[in-house]
């Protein structure tokens, strides 16, 4: 499926424009929209649990925007050229979105770290990148403009094993790494002061949770572009499957994640073909019934 | 004997507030006995205990465990040491009872463990079994009543398995039979597990029932503090509370009666 029609028959009987097509094209592309939906669910449900708030997802915290605000800088300046086999928007990218965590939990430092001071540290980051966004935004001409608004709807479109094997080592050891937490994750579902009263170190595990987090959002946006809602969508869907333990909810995350974006391209693709829907529109479109859904149905419990 | 708690100078105030919420307090915690604090509403109750439990850190003072000073424990250690019941609890907890119990064995499991072991689960049947909620093991926190999930938080950290039992007003909101079970389970952990409890409470009579020995806490500050028939005496509970009590003796423990009129 997808723009060109492949069938399994074509790849296995050889046709060489079948078997480039599946094994150059659509295979990378697989794997990153699968590596991506992975990352974004597991970090969002890692992030709803660290804020106990069931709206927080990868992006609230300012990391988008500030990964936004590094390839934005980039497309302005024009600095084409690439550092360890990446493009230097994806690198500037990753480093906003490093930056913009830092600097959140920098600001959040001067009061003890709590969740309330962190969340409104993000959003305070978060809208100054977007200012900063739109002011580069007026100052270039309307090619970088297109270039830029482009960038920022995110997509899987032009994707090959390097993406792949760039951000595997990100999203695989950022889930490991929460799977290790789950203990003090599960106990932070009964309360902050509970689970210090239990022997959970708050400070130590929301930077370790962010910085974690941190990382492998920044390796996705850098080369996806930030597709939102999945983070939001795929932990409260699972919920109601597999309930709330993080030994099952963490895996549950990776698997549906990754497949529920997977759907995503593969719909994004299709839609409009020949053409194609960047994957972030989509998931933004379905993003806003998703809350009205979850507004409706999901109070009864 | 060196006691298994001993506070020196305890004193706490908000940061950038010089207004003393406590202390100075020196207090004395011994092994197996249970201390039960009481005072007026706003008198500190809540922040020693919380400091007692290492969840807040004095602005001045020392507190030691078995000699051991809070600053050279980490959270962990302290934990397996000392557990606490806290008075304010999230309204929604997606967890069964028996999830909520064992995640009371934290502080025993290391991070790379991938499941619980025996003794983890060992500790939680034993808490179930004490508590006597067996029979609820298996049901969501939600759907609880206020005394059942008050006995299902009080089951997690006996699972914790420390010497030192830390609870805030366990019996608000409770009825009279739930009231009633709730001192019989802190009797009995008194007598069979032999730990050590701290208790705040509003209850005076839960106090003189449970209570080794009392302490009368005014402004932040120890006003008295001894055996229950001691502390309970007209004119210095009219000092701690500002208001008249009748005390009814006789009994093995003196019982209070809050006078009306002038």
């Amino acid at each position: 499926m997808g723009s060109q029609p492949v069938s399994l028959g074509d790849v296995l009987r050889g046709d060489p424009t079948a078997t480039a097509i599946f094994w150059q094209l659509r295979l990378p592309r697989v794997l990153l929209a699968m590596l991506a939906g992975a990352g974004l669910a597991v970090s969002g449900l890692s992030f709803q649990t660290l804020f106990r708030n069931e709206l927080a997802e990868p992006y609230t915290l300012g990391i988008a925007t500030g990964a936004a605000l590094g390839a934005v800088l980039s497309l302005r300046l024009e600095e084409a050229g690439a550092l360890l086999g990446m493009p230097l928007v994806s690198l500037a990218s990753f480093v906003g979105a490093i930056g913009a965590t830092a600097l959140v939990v920098g600001l959040g430092w001067r009061r003890q770290g709590s969740t309330a001071t962190l969340l409104l540290a993000g959003i305070a980051v978060s809208l100054s990148c977007s200012a900063l966004i739109l002011f580069l935004q007026y100052l270039s001409d309307s090619t970088q403009t297109f270039r830029m608004v482009r960038w920022m709807m995110g997509g899987l479109a032009v994707v090959g094993y390097g993406e792949v094997l760039w951000t595997a080592p990100w999203v695989l050891g950022g889930v490991a790494v929460l799977l290790a937490l789950r203990w003090d994750l599960n106990l932070l579902l009964l309360g902050e002061e509970l689970a210090a009263s239990r022997g959970v170190d708050l400070v130590r595990l929301r930077l370790r949770v962010l910085g974690v987090a941190a990382l492998m959002i920044g390796a996705l946006v850098a080369v996806a572009g930030p597709i939102g809602f999945v983070g939001l969508m795929v932990p409260h869907m699972l919920r109601r499957f597999v309930g709330h333990d993080h030994l099952f909810l963490a895996p549950a995350c990776l698997l549906g994640g990754g497949a529920f974006l997977t759907l995503c391209d593969l719909a994004a693709r299709t839609i409009m073909s020949p053409a194609e829907l960047p994957v972030g529109v989509l998931t933004a479109l379905l993003g806003g019934p998703f809350f009205l859904w979850l507004l409706v149905l999901g109070r009864r419990d | 004997m060196t006691p298994l708690l001993a506070v020196r100078g305890l004193a706490w105030h908000p940061p950038g507030d010089r207004r003393q919420v406590l202390g100075p307090v020196d207090l004395d915690v011994l092994r197996g006995e249970c201390l039960a604090v009481v005072g007026p509403n706003g008198s500190g109750k809540t922040t020693l205990l919380r400091c007692l439990t290492g969840l807040l850190r004095p602005s001045a003072g020392e507190l030691r465990y078995e000699g051991r000073s809070f600053a050279t424990l980490t959270r962990r250690e302290l934990a397996r040491r000392i557990a606490y019941v806290p008075q304010i609890r999230p309204s929604r907890v997606p967890l069964s009872v028996e999830e909520v119990v064992l995640l009371g064995r934290y502080p025993h499991l290391s991070t790379l463990q991938l499941a619980p072991r025996k003794e983890d689960f060992a500790a939680v049947d034993a808490a179930l079994a004490l508590v006597g909620i067996e029979d609820l093991r298996r049901r969501p926190v939600d759907e609880l009543s206020g005394g059942e999930r008050q006995a299902a938080f009080i089951a997690a950290a006996l699972a914790q398995e420390s010497e030192l039992l830390v609870l805030d007003e366990p019996t608000i909101h409770l009825d009279a039979r739930h009231q009633r079970e709730l001192a019989e389970l802190l009797l009995r952990l008194d007598a069979e597990a032999g730990r050590t409890v701290v208790i705040a409470t509003h209850d005076l009579n839960l106090a003189s029932l449970l209570g080794d020995r009392l302490l009368a806490l005014s402004s932040g500050q120890v006003l008295a503090c001894g055996a229950p028939s001691q502390i309970l005496e007209p004119e210095l509970l009219e000092q701690l509370f500002r208001t008249k009590f009748e005390i009814v003796r006789g009994g093995e423990r003196p019982v209070t009666l809050l006078q009306l009129g002038p």
